[in-house]
């Protein structure tokens, strides 16, 4: 099975690679989120704890549904997920490997654009920071779980880019609220305390736990149930 | 275990109130060739989805060398399937495509195995050309160099002469020719070209409404003989 897993996603990457239709759009459309933002609400420097977690969450789902449209495009175009499904490789491979390329993209897009963020957002660098990659990669892969598979089932739709959102952000947003209140948690941390300097708290806040730990099994659990629907999904 | 025999007992594909494939019964022996005819819409295309395993019987059973090739990973190394559309990614070079189906199928000698496919089907000169790039003749030799790549026991192929000039047209029915007579490969065919295979088909079925009105053995003959049989028996004919 992981033969089969890295081998799909080896592919997909060399086709972005070559056809970059994914990556690019993503992080430009991140990147206009967050100016859009930044220049609607003229926050000054709360901007960061007022809106920046919801801003930055905003944006990365909405890129990632740029992406996840993309998902089986590569497949579409000469009936190629007909060889996939046809080969000796378990159909939970196909899913699990469209699923860590659509992790993957979304992950480097999150890094890509956190630098832009903290300039426009006053975000400052620091040790308070680390747990933050924790819960962006959280939620990227519940983002990822439930992406992939809603993007298998509207593959096949003339109205796909359409169908796609609407399928998957009710479902994705108890994930989102959780992501977006973690995500404020550590950014909490970036405020100054009276005497000026960074607050220098716990490495990993407690009030932290609860958000992530609900993160892990939202994907845990969507990953579980997509891939025991995927062979369905193909078939239909 | 008997590589590519196929055995279909009361194959039936509903989608929604519609059989596309009802109540088939069907025995294809190892090596054999069988043409599929039929009118557009006979369900001769479900049918190939059925026996590649991209679909699972709504009743009845599909089994291809004793096993149901869509749960069983056996089965579907077994089979090849060339169809119209090229399942081949049109941003990935020639080699890169077989390299890739190469790993998937799991096989030894990938590289030595792809060179030599590409030189089977006269491709070599150009197998670092992206496949998007290549004519439409192109496309289909080296999708044939695809389906055929892990030597399977069952070779499905469904329309495999649209859109093909007369050259190119010939130079798939020589490369059918080729491994017919290594006869360790059973052929399924679909197509309204049978001028293209008459020389290669060892038995003719037909389908009409998804129900199968014909399965003769073709004892050789002219084009008008197999096309009078394949017309035989289909609507409005």
């Amino acid at each position: 099975m992981i033969k089969g897993v890295v081998t799909i996603l080896w592919k997909d990457l060399l086709v972005e690679w070559r056809s970059r239709e994914r990556l690019g759009p993503m992080v430009v459309f991140v990147f206009l989120i967050i100016l859009v933002f930044n220049f609607s609400f003229a926050l000054g420097g709360s901007a960061l704890h007022e809106i920046g977690a919801g801003v930055l969450w905003s944006a990365f789902v909405f890129a990632g549904l740029i992406g996840l449209n993309h998902t089986f495009a590569a497949e579409l175009d000469n009936n190629c997920l007909d060889a996939l499904m046809l080969a000796p490789v378990s159909h939970s491979s196909l899913y699990l490997a469209k699923m860590l390329g659509n992790l993957l993209f979304l992950l480097v897009v999150e890094l890509l654009s956190l630098p832009f963020f903290s300039l426009f957002f006053n975000l400052s660098p620091g040790l308070y920071l680390v747990p933050l990659v924790a819960v962006l990669t959280l939620g990227a892969a519940c983002l990822a779980s439930v992406g992939t598979l809603f993007a298998a089932m509207s593959s096949n739709s003339r109205l796909r880019e359409f169908l796609l959102p609407l399928l998957v952000l009710p479902m994705i947003y108890p994930a989102l609220i959780w992501a977006v209140k973690a995500t404020a948690i550590v950014f909490e941390h970036s405020r100054p305390s009276a005497t000026g300097a960074l607050a220098t708290a716990a490495f990993w806040p407690g009030s932290l736990t609860e958000p992530v730990s609900f993160l892990l099994v939202y994907s845990i659990v969507f990953t579980t149930l997509a891939l025991m629907l995927f062979d369905q999904v193909l078939e239909d | 275990m008997t590589t590519g025999t196929v055995h279909l007992e009361q194959a039936t594909k509903r989608y929604g109130a519609l059989a596309a494939v009802n109540s088939v019964d069907l025995e294809i022996e190892a090596g054999a060739l069988l043409l599929m005819a039929g009118s557009n819409g006979a369900g001769k295309s479900t049918l190939l989805r059925l026996l590649a395993g991209l679909i699972r019987p709504t009743q009845g059973r599909v089994l291809v060398n004793g096993q149901p090739p869509h749960s069983s990973l056996e089965s579907r190394a077994e089979i090849g399937l060339l169809s119209h559309k090229t399942l081949l990614y049109d941003t990935l070079t020639a080699r890169e495509n077989l390299l890739f189906y190469g790993r998937l199928y799991g096989l030894e000698n990938r590289r030595e195995t792809a060179e030599a496919a590409l030189a089977n089907v006269g491709m070599s000169a150009r197998a670092d050309t992206p496949v998007g790039t290549l004519s439409r003749g192109m496309k289909q030799r080296l999708a044939l160099a695809r389906a055929t790549l892990h030597r399977p026991g069952l070779l499905l192929l469904d329309e495999p002469f649209e859109g093909l000039d007369r050259r190119a047209s010939q130079a798939l029915s020589q490369r059918l020719t080729d491994l017919r007579a290594r006869g360790e490969t059973t052929v399924v065919v679909v197509t309204h070209r049978v001028d293209e295979v008459v020389d290669l088909v060892d038995r003719v079925a037909v389908l009409e409404r998804g129900r199968l009105c014909c399965d003769s053995a073709w004892r050789g003959g002219g084009l008008e003989e197999l096309q009078a049989l394949c017309d035989s028996h289909q609507e409005g004919v």
